[in-house]
């Protein structure tokens, strides 16, 4: 649909970017029933080796092999999920680690799937930033209506407190395994759109760093309300393109201005330090993280700072 | 040959002890899950190579030098990253932690590149026999610096008045408090012991494999957890006895059954563990964690 | 004997025992709580009152005895399914939720009336109109918004319970449990840490409570509330059922004096 206007280059970007946008909800709705994992690479690993088998090895289109791929590691999130309800706070996140492990291991040694070479030849989809586009806005809506919602609520409920929100009548089991499938089946929608953007996945593609990448979109993004995901997300995705513009901007101004002490050395420093180099900008990315959680540990969107329109409707509509 | 296969676990677990002492050792003060050990684990690596390939250095004065500088390390990390984090929101020291590893991490690979470096050779090799088996002298090297490392820690720990405040503080930072205990000072030693240890393992890593990656820390960042679990959260003890038989287990899976398949046994122990004994094989804290 | 015959029992407990490795926290009780009725349960700090309500709820299993209530037999093993049958109750030290409104606390309560099952719950999340209220929504709203006022807390609605005043904070609670429409409601130690002049409130409140139909159990260790207001009490001494009767017998029963000889009890 962009074709014209976008070029390639940019479409990637936003791709990826619109990925992990989706991923960081995978993450955010068992968060909402407390649920830390850092395994949902893991599910999206699932998904894209799922949904990449079926259009590469069976012809299957695309449109169907993408949800199947879903589908199947919801499936198999509802299977984790049984042994993690009843395990919280470290131990969670190492059973889910555990089991991004595990897949990642099964995938190595699975040959049929490419074994140590991965696999290559993914059918790309030229449509694929409409495909995520469109799921971005559904997840979203849904996560909106949900926060608006009593199963919202009840969620909310199991997150601050599991027992007093049993004792209120709350099925705890059924709305936390409900949360982790719906997380993984998110995560395994995610991964089947990386699998056809990049054409090749193996068995480093899904690891642990990308686990805890999608946890730090959440946490900087704000895990109280549902736009926090999307904000963190986009924000980490495209930082370090922002990065990289900025760099551009700074051959923009006039050599006046830099040509004496100290502006020279800084610029010379910002310069050469906003370069393309992945791991500077990496660098920075965790210069982030640092200070974001000295500064603002609840991250950027918090219930206090988005208007509660809802509120206010209410209050008008009871006067 | 099985007597050769278990040196080398001992060799591999006496590793994954090293890295999972610093982690137990901070989650029992802080219950904090210190993700960067890893990365201190790298760093030593390459403080030890600089040292003895720039510097020409001796192996003992890299593992001096890897120990110190690691361990500043983990001084450095308390007061960047875990003294200013608001701690009563449990996910927010780990992401701080989490920003921590990706600096070290790309730091390294910014420094010195991402391929993998030779580590030089810095000791004579030789044989010793040992009954059934043959040891070089590299590898008792290893173990002995390891194992001596771990009796040390042991005897730090059981024996003196420090040893004492740390495991005060473990218990309950009010009690300890009360006791007389700087809290914050215990945390800072803590931090910066297990950094220093795990910075030495990252030497003798080095001198194991002959070669170093700035990606070598999240391999041992994730063993380091399952050894931290397998020994009890918090159990310094436990840890290392968890170490070294993981080390053996899976040399002797990769042996026996398959190199890919090694890995997998590690994760499925873990993921028993977790669902049978979350509370390790020798811990004894139970760990309420939200 | 007339009497007896036209009041139902809502409550029947025989035989119920818990132990803990060795120690018996409650020692084959026997129980009868009629409906309609406030039933206290008193004795010494540690007879076994906040294990008989864990009991009651399904947070703990009996190692021995059955607990029947309006004539079906409790023994699901998810405490969920007790308060959806009707069994509700506060708790001793109060576990509100920290991060939702006064408003939002109480509806949560009424979230097992409304959508009893999962699958309707994400529906009504999935198909409610993009703005403005689902009418099952409103009416969750409006119920709680009753039941707020009824309390007296209809002013903090939307203020974080966290917020709240300890005397507010308990009376949330109680209006919580009341929003999952119990038939019986436990109540535990409601008047913990209040003065006179709330604990007075406290009394309004409950038989408020009782008289919309809802039966009361009430464990309380404040005497001039317990007898002022209950129509029966049971005391528990070491787990052990020690007196049952309305409230002029057991001030005179002398096994109960006895065992709360020492503490600082006035009967």
């Amino acid at each position: 649909m962009f074709d014209g206007l976008i070029d390639g280059y940019t479409q990637s970007i936003l791709i990826f970017a619109g990925i992990n946008v989706i991923a960081a909800y995978s993450f955010f709705a068992p968060f909402k029933t407390g649920q830390v994992s850092i395994g949902q690479a893991g599910f999206m690993a699932v998904g894209a080796y799922a949904s990449a088998t079926l259009t590469q090895k069976f012809g299957i289109p695309f449109l169907i092999g993408l949800p199947v791929g879903a589908l199947i590691a919801g499936v198999v999130g509802v299977v984790v999920g049984f042994p993690a309800l009843r395990i919280k706070g470290i131990y969670l996140l190492l059973l889910t680690l555990g089991f991004s492990e595990i897949i990642q291991v099964v995938v190595l040694s699975w040959d049929y799937v490419g074994g140590a070479q991965g696999l290559r030849n993914i059918p790309f989809n030229a449509h694929t930033l409409d495909y995520v586009i469109v799921v971005i806005i559904v997840t979203i809506t849904f996560f909106g209506r949900l926060e608006r919602s009593s199963l919202g609520r009840a969620m909310d409920s199991i997150h601050q407190d599991e027992t007093a929100a049993e004792v209120m009548g709350i099925d705890v089991v059924r709305l936390k395994l409900l949360a982790f499938g719906v997380g993984a089946m998110i995560a395994g929608l995610a991964g089947a759109l990386y699998a056809h953007q990049a054409t090749y996945i193996d068995s480093t593609t899904f690891n642990v760093m990308m686990s805890v990448e999608i946890l730090t979109f959440v946490v900087v993004g704000g895990g109280s309300t549902f736009w926090g995901p999307a904000v963190g997300a986009a924000g980490l995705s495209l930082l370090p393109e922002l990065l990289r513009s900025l760099r551009d901007w700074l051959e923009l101004l006039p050599v006046e201005w830099t040509s004496f002490f100290p502006m020279n050395r800084i610029y010379d420093f910002l310069y050469r330090f906003l370069d393309f180099e992945n791991a500077k900008r990496l660098i920075v990315y965790g210069i982030i993280l640092i200070v974001m959680m000295i500064v603002r540990p609840d991250g950027l969107l918090t219930r206090d700072s988005v208007p509660h329109w809802r509120g206010a409707r209410r209050k008008a509509m009871h006067a | 040959m099985i007597y050769q296969q278990l040196v080398n676990g001992l060799m591999l677990g006496a590793s994954y002890a090293l890295v999972a002492i610093g982690y137990t050792l901070i989650f029992g003060v802080l219950n904090l899950l210190y993700f960067a050990q890893g990365e201190v684990f790298m760093v030593g690596a390459f403080v030890g190579l600089y040292l003895v390939v720039g510097a020409g250095a001796n192996i003992y004065g890299a593992i001096l030098g890897a120990m110190v500088i690691c361990g500043a390390l983990g001084a450095v990390a308390v007061f960047v990253a875990v003294r200013p984090v608001a701690k009563d929101r449990p996910l927010a020291p780990l992401i701080s932690t989490i920003g921590l590893t990706i600096i070290l991490q790309n730091l390294a690979v910014y420094i010195f590149g991402g391929q993998q470096m030779a580590f030089p050779e810095t000791m004579e090799q030789r044989l010793y026999r040992l009954g059934p088996v043959t040891v070089g002298s590299a590898q008792l090297f290893i173990l002995t610096v390891a194992i001596a490392l771990m009796v040390l820690l042991w005897l730090f720990i059981a024996r003196t008045k420090l040893g004492r405040a740390i495991r005060a503080t473990a218990e309950n930072h009010e009690t300890a408090a009360l006791l007389g205990v700087d809290v914050d000072r215990v945390v800072l030693i803590t931090f910066i012991i297990g950094s220093g240890i795990a910075g030495v393992a990252g030497v003798l890593d080095g001198i194991k494999n002959s070669n170093i990656s700035p990606f070598m820390g999240l391999g041992a960042a994730v063993k380091g957890l399952i050894v931290m679990l397998l020994g009890g959260l918090g159990n310094v003890p436990g840890a290392m006895v968890a170490g070294l038989l993981l080390g053996m287990i899976e040399i002797l899976s990769a042996a026996y059954i398959g190199t890919a398949e090694r890995d997998l046994f590690s994760f499925l122990i873990l993921i028993l563990i977790l669902l049978w004994r979350p509370t390790g094989l020798f811990g004894t804290r139970t760990v309420e964690q939200g | 004997m007339l009497e007896a015959m036209t009041r139902s029992a809502c409550l029947s407990i025989e035989g119920l025992t818990k132990r803990f490795g060795g120690f018996f926290a409650l020692n084959d009780l026997r129980m009868e709580v009629v409906k309609g009725d406030i039933h206290a349960l008193i004795g010494p700090n540690g007879a076994g009152k906040t294990t008989f309500f864990n009991l009651l709820t399904g947070v703990f299993r009996p190692d021995a005895g059955r607990i029947v209530f309006e004539g079906q037999l409790m023994d699901d093993a998810r405490p969920f399914r007790r308060t959806v049958k009707g069994i509700a109750r506060t708790f001793q030290n109060i576990r509100l939720f920290p991060h939702l409104t006064v408003l939002q606390t109480v509806m949560i309560g009424a979230h097992c009336r409304s959508f009893p099952s999962v699958w309707k719950a994400l529906g009504a999340a999935v198909l409610q109109p993009p703005f403005g209220e689902a009418e099952e929504e409103r009416n969750m709203r409006g119920h709680a918004l009753e039941l707020l006022e009824f309390f007296g807390l209809a002013d903090m609605r939307d203020l974080k319970a966290s917020d709240l005043a300890y005397g507010d904070q308990r009376r949330l609670e109680m209006a919580r449990a009341l929003a999952t429409g119990p038939r019986l409601l436990l109540l535990d130690e409601p008047a913990a840490g209040m003065n006179p002049h709330e604990t007075q409130e406290l009394d309004n409140i409950i038989t408020g409570i009782r008289d919309r139909g809802v039966t009361i159990i009430l464990v309380e260790h404040d005497m001039r509330l317990v007898m002022g207001i209950s129509d029966r009490i049971t005391v528990l001494n070491f787990g052990t059922r020690i007196a049952d009767g309305e409230p002029q017998e057991i001030q005179r029963d002398l096994r109960v004096i006895e065992a709360y000889l020492g503490e600082d009890v006035l009967l």
